[in-house]
This record gives structure tokens, C-alpha cells and sequence, in this order.
């Protein structure tokens, strides 16, 4: 086949342009993923696309530039070196302003590098544009009404025992009225008070009103022990908070450590209540805007002083005031730093599996600490003496493994009197707490 | 009628446990104490203030008074082992004035001076030996896996979990990073960007000691020595100290 030379040219000139045009869509494809790259490594830091963080926000930084009169070209300088640029450019002057912070030189960006970050952030959608989905709402909904039926419950049995007793009364009206229209001895039956006829029918039925007293005084004796066992019971303690914080979000979903809002609970015999600058070392950038917890999270910035709009603190503190959970009472010595560092105990053998706790936190029930893999099991309730010296007559003590100094040194005497050690061993294998004078009054109590 | 009376008796017994179990599940309520005078103390303890003075509440005080910013210029009881009291004093690096709107620094000292820049050339006073060194870089490890790890990731690239989860974005990696040791302690005593100063959790040797670790994470040969007792990166031991 014979192809002339236009034909051949005009095929040359479409395969061309079909090689500029994937040439093309490749290279912005590359200079886009150049620029996200670049983004995530130079600016993410300081600079977020859609919000103003330490610095502010990118999208759209160009155009706005253009539109305030900056010099051309001023922008690059700015990346580069902003101290030139503000000396060069009145704008870029202007926006020195913006925070007290100082920006970082860039000297090594290119000015294609710069702008292909540039051009990546505004090619990002902005995220308050896209309608949040508000997540676990039916979830809510179905809590709420899981609560309203429990409170219904107690209201239906108290109407249920209203009507038994109006019931009870009108029997025993009509029971009267047919005994008087049906007595042979009216004069009799008109003397008997209802008291008296009350009497006799008990008298009448003698064998059942005993039974039925027997159970109910039994009942009630059982009642009244039972109410005595449950004084001082905190099992179950959920007092509200002020703010309602979700320990499943923070110490489970973003793997936070427990230590690093308790900081003090290894040196301290507090493990403390985080105050609102340790929530604000991550809160100063999660927002929560557009979500459904986001109340919840001005509470935080009001607490702070934090003027999310002005980015900027503004002295003005009010400390959140949080309801304490679990309390011990005053003539009870619990020392958080002997537990979690000498003892080397887990918080979830206390406080429970704080990372799946969806609510704000409780005094867990001794069954549900017992379902957790790694805990000693125990039997007497959360919080209570015999909880406490249950876990002290369980609980093994790590000694002679020269990581501790005080047991090392037991260790060390224990040796010296084998019989004592082999006494120590012998009851389940084991040193524990208690052996080494867990039990003594003076340890908890002085 | 027998029947009914035992359903009327059943009935009443039923709704009267059932009253006085309703009336202790209250959530809200710590339940009974046998003695509230011996269980409640009207000194003030740490997270435990129940506003009392003098056989009164007040309301307004509860809860109020317990979590309190230590007066200015106390210093913490840190033993009486020199050279760690000489670790523990104050920072002797001011903030800038800046510091209080960007990071909430408010009643401080302040330096006009870029302290940020000036620090760094300051060296941690932590001296790693061919026998201390593990231990430290152990104890850094821990430290950085409670205090930092969630931001800054395992392996401080800037990926940890609030990272991953969506949360928490714009963490630098460690590896590339500009700042020295010293400005690093700078930065997680006062803050910088967006992460919170940490001066009121950590204390100064426990920040010398993630320090360590961080720079581990940089470079894995940080902290080693070779057999005949040298170090393999050559500015682990430096005598010239800061505090």
C-alpha cells in the first residue's frame, strides 16, 4: 500500500498530538503527586488545605496573592525565605502579620515544586463543602430509647400496684354491702366495724394470713440486709461529666496511652485528671466542626481560653470542674505509682477495658473486670476492702529479679530463713502480696 | 378470694422491691456510706475537694481548688543526689512573648530573644557510657511509647494512630528533621506549631530521655558503642551541658 507524503504526514501529526496529550496527562499526573508529596513532607506541618492551623490555610493562597497586589513572583520568595519577601513586597509584609509564628525558609523548593503543591492543594475538594454524614445517630436514637423504657418500667409497676389496692378496696366495699343486705342478724352486722370484720376474716383464714406474714417479714429482713451489704457499694458509679468523654475514641480508636493524659499516675498517688492544656495539645487542631461533637469540644477551647476563630489564646482559664469516680474514703491510703510501677498492675485490672468504654467512665462491677483476659480473678465487690485484700492475698510479687531494690532486698533475707520462704511458697507456689504484709491495718490505713 | 389475696399480697411485695431497687440505681449517686463525716475530708485532696470550710459547703469552691498550677518559682522535691537536682532545676530558656497566644504560655518569663534558634547548640546533659546506655535508651523507648507515640508513631515517621485514624494530621517524620537536641527540647517543653508544650507533664530529665530515644529513631546506630568502649556515633558523649 502506498501512502503519499501528506497522508503520512497528517498520520505523524495525530500520533504527535496523541503522545503530547498522554505526555501531558502523565506529567501533571506526576506533577500532582510531586506536589501531594511535597506537601505531606514540607508544609503539612504548619499548613493545612482548608484550615487555618499554625499557618494558614492553603487553598486558593495564590489567587488570593494575585488578587491582595503582590508583587509577581513574590510568593516563591516568600517559601523560599519569607524575610526576603516581606522586605521586598509590601503584601507579603502585610501577611507576615498573620501570627506571631514565624515561618520556616524553603530555600532548597524550586518554583515548579512550589507550584506544584500549590496547584495540588486546590485541586483538594474542601471538606466542609462535603456533607458530614453523622455517624452511630440511629445508634443514639435506639440508647435513648433502651433508657426511656428501663425509666417506664418502674412507673408501670407503681400504677400496677395503685390499681391492686383501689381493686382491693372496692371488693371488700361491695363484700360489705352484699354481707349487710344479706345478714339474717341485722342489728349484729351493723355494730361489726370494719376493723373488726377485717379481724375476723383474718381470724377465718388464719393459716394463710400466717404464711403470707411469714414470707413478708422473712422478705422484708432479707431486704433490710441486703440494703445494709449494698452501703458504701460504688459498683456501677457513673456520676455525669461535664464534658461527656468517650475513652474508647481516645485511648482506643487513636491508640493513646493511658499515661498520657494520667501522666502522674506512675509518680504520684494520683493518677490525676488530665487539665485542659494536655487536652488542647491535640484539641488546638481537632475541632470536631461539623460533628456532632463539636459542643462538646468548645467546652474545651472555653476551659482553655482558646479563640478557635482568631487561632490564638486568650488568657482567659476556667478549669473544667470533673466528678471524681472512683472514691476512696478519706481513711484509706491508695497509692497509684506502688501499684502500676512496683506492682506492675494494668489500669484494666481496676478501672476495667477502658479502650472499648463508649461512655463517660464508671465504677466497673467486679463480674465485668472479671471477663477481661490478663486480670486476677476476684469475687467480692469493685472497691471494697474485701476487693482490695482478695487482690493482695492473690496478687504474686515479683522478688529476686533485681528490677526492685526493697523486694530484692526481702528476697535477699527470705533466703536466710528457708523455712519462712518454703512457707511462703508452699500455700500456692507463689510469693504474694500479703505474705510480704499486704494484710497489715498500717499499710492502708494510719 | 384466697387466690386473690395472695396475688393482691404477691402483687404489693413485687412493687415495693422493685420501688426500692429503682430507687438505688441511680448512676449519679455514689449510693450509701456508713459514716460521710469519717469518709469525707474537709482538707483538700488531690481531685478530692468537696468545697468544705469550716463544717460548711460552698458550692461555688467545690472541685474547684484541687487541680491547681503550682505557685511560680516553686521547684519539685527531687532527692538529694547532686547531679539530678542539677537536672531538675528550671529550664534556663525563656519562651518568646509569643508563646502565650500560640501556646497558651500566660504568666511566664518571657525572652525577647528567638530562644528557638539560640538552643541549638544545646547538648543533652544525659551522658550515654557503653554500660548506661541501653538503659536509658530502654527507659527513652517507654517514655516516647506513653507520651509520644500516638502523634508521632512507632517508628517517628509522623504516622501514629490519631495519624492513620484521621484525626490528627501534619507530623513530621523524625528522620530529616532540622532541629538539633536542643531545639528539640525546646519544642516539647514550649510547644511548637501545633503540638502543646509538654514542660507540664514530662520533667526535664524524662524529656533528655525521649530525647534519646528520638534520636535513636533517626539513626540506629545512635547510642551504641563498639567493643573497645567507643561510641559509634561520634556526638553521643558531649561535655559541654546544658540545663
Amino acid at each position: 500500500m502506498e501512502i503519499s507524503n501528506i497522508q503520512s504526514l497528517k498520520r505523524i501529526k495525530s500520533l504527535a498530538y496523541v503522545a503530547i496529550t498522554i505526555g501531558l496527562i502523565a506529567f501533571s499526573n506526576f506533577a500532582s503527586a510531586q506536589g501531594e508529596g511535597l506537601f505531606k513532607a514540607k508544609c503539612a506541618t504548619c499548613h493545612m488545605t482548608h484550615k487555618n492551623s499554625t499557618g494558614p490555610k492553603l487553598a486558593g493562597v495564590k489567587a488570593k496573592w494575585a488578587a491582595g497586589g503582590a508583587k509577581e513572583g513574590s510568593i516563591y520568595q516568600w517559601v523560599n525565605n519569607w524575610q526576603t519577601a516581606a522586605a521586598n513586597d509590601p503584601y507579603a509584609a502585610e501577611v507576615s502579620k498573620w501570627s506571631p509564628t514565624a515561618m520556616s525558609a524553603f530555600p532548597d523548593l524550586k518554583k515548579e515544586e512550589i507550584d506544584a503543591i500549590l496547584d495540588w492543594v486546590d485541586a483538594q475538594p474542601d471538606p466542609a463543602l462535603v456533607a458530614p454524614v453523622p455517624p452511630g445517630g440511629a445508634d443514639a436514637a435506639g440508647a435513648t430509647n433502651v433508657a426511656l423504657e428501663e425509666e417506664s418500667n418502674s412507673w408501670v409497676w407503681l400504677i400496677m400496684g395503685i390499681i391492686f389496692v383501689v381493686v382491693i378496696m372496692a371488693v371488700g366495699g361491695v363484700r360489705r354491702q352484699l354481707k349487710l343486705a344479706t345478714s339474717e342478724n341485722e342489728a349484729e352486722a351493723e355494730k361489726m366495724t370494719y376493723g373488726e370484720e377485717l379481724r375476723a376474716l383474718a381470724w377465718k383464714y388464719r393459716l394463710q394470713v400466717g404464711l403470707v406474714s411469714l414470707v413478708v417479714v422473712i422478705s422484708l429482713f432479707v431486704g433490710l440486709f441486703q440494703s445494709l451489704y449494698s452501703i458504701n457499694i460504688m459498683e456501677g458509679y457513673q456520676p455525669s461529666q461535664p464534658i461527656v468523654f468517650p475513652h474508647a475514641q481516645h485511648a482506643g480508636i487513636n491508640g493513646i496511652d493511658c499515661k498520657y493524659c494520667h501522666n502522674t499516675v506512675a509518680k504520684s498517688k494520683s493518677a490525676s485528671i488530665p487539665s485542659v492544656n494536655v487536652c488542647m495539645n491535640c484539641h488546638k487542631q481537632i475541632d470536631g466542626e461539623g460533628k456532632e461533637y463539636a459542643p462538646q469540644i468548645k467546652k474545651i477551647y472555653a476551659a482553655a481560653g482558646w479563640d478557635k476563630e482568631g487561632m490564638k489564646y486568650t488568657g482567659k482559664t476556667d478549669p473544667i470542674v470533673w466528678n471524681k469516680v472512683h472514691v476512696l474514703p478519706e481513711h484509706v491510703y491508695f497509692n497509684h505509682s506502688q501499684h502500676v510501677v512496683v506492682g506492675g498492675i494494668d489500669c484494666k485490672q481496676c478501672h476495667g477495658d477502658m479502650t472499648q468504654m463508649t461512655e463517660t467512665a464508671k465504677v466497673q462491677p467486679v463480674e465485668e473486670l472479671n471477663k477481661i483476659e490478663g486480670n486476677i480473678k476476684l469475687t467480692r465487690k469493685t472497691l471494697t476492702m474485701g476487693w482490695c485484700i482478695e487482690c493482695h492475698g492473690k496478687k504474686d510479687v515479683a522478688i529476686g529479679n533485681g528490677k526492685n531494690g526493697y523486694y530484692d532486698e526481702i528476697h535477699r533475707r527470705l533466703k536466710q530463713d528457708p523455712k519462712l520462704y518454703a512457707q511462703y511458697l508452699n500455700n500456692d507456689g507463689k510469693v504474694t502480696a500479703n505474705e510480704l504484709g499486704g494484710w497489715e491495718c498500717a499499710k492502708c490505713h494510719y | 378470694m384466697k387466690k386473690f389475696v395472695y396475688t393482691a399480697f404477691s402483687g404489693a411485695a413485687l412493687t415495693m422491691s422493685l420501688l426500692l431497687n429503682s430507687c438505688v440505681s441511680n448512676t449519679d449517686s455514689p449510693g450509701l456510706e456508713y459514716a460521710p463525716d469519717m469518709y469525707r475530708t474537709p482538707g483538700i485532696e488531690t481531685f478530692v475537694d468537696y468545697g468544705e470550710v469550716r463544717g460548711r459547703e460552698h458550692k461555688a469552691w467545690k472541685g474547684r481548688l484541687s487541680a491547681m498550677t503550682p505557685p511560680r518559682n516553686t521547684i519539685p522535691f527531687y532527692g538529694t543526689d547532686s547531679s539530678e537536682v542539677k537536672l531538675m532545676l528550671p529550664y534556663f530558656r525563656k519562651p518568646n512573648v509569643a508563646f502565650r497566644e500560640t501556646h497558651g504560655l500566660y504568666g511566664w518569663d518571657y525572652s525577647s530573644a528567638d530562644e528557638y534558634t539560640l538552643a541549638v547548640g544545646d547538648k543533652n546533659p544525659l551522658l550515654l557510657s557503653a554500660t548506661t546506655s541501653e538503659a536509658v535508651l530502654t527507659k527513652g523507648k517507654e517514655l516516647f511509647t506513653a507520651m509520644c507515640q500516638h502523634c508521632h508513631g512507632e517508628k517517628g515517621d509522623g504516622n501514629g494512630p490519631m495519624v492513620l485514624s484521621g484525626a490528627y494530621a501534619g507530623v513530621p517524620n523524625y528522620v530529616g528533621l532540622a532541629a538539633t537536641e536542643g531545639q528539640m527540647f525546646y519544642s516539647i517543653y514550649y510547644g511548637k506549631g501545633m503540638m502543646g508544650a509538654h514542660g507540664s507533664i514530662l520533667n526535664k530529665k524524662e524529656i533528655w530521655t525521649i530525647i534519646h530515644h528520638i534520636r535513636r529513631l533517626q539513626d540506629a546506630n545512635y547510642g551504641k558503642f563498639d567493643a573497645s568502649g567507643a561510641a559509634v556515633v561520634a556526638t553521643v558523649s558531649d561535655t559541654t551541658n546544658a540545663n
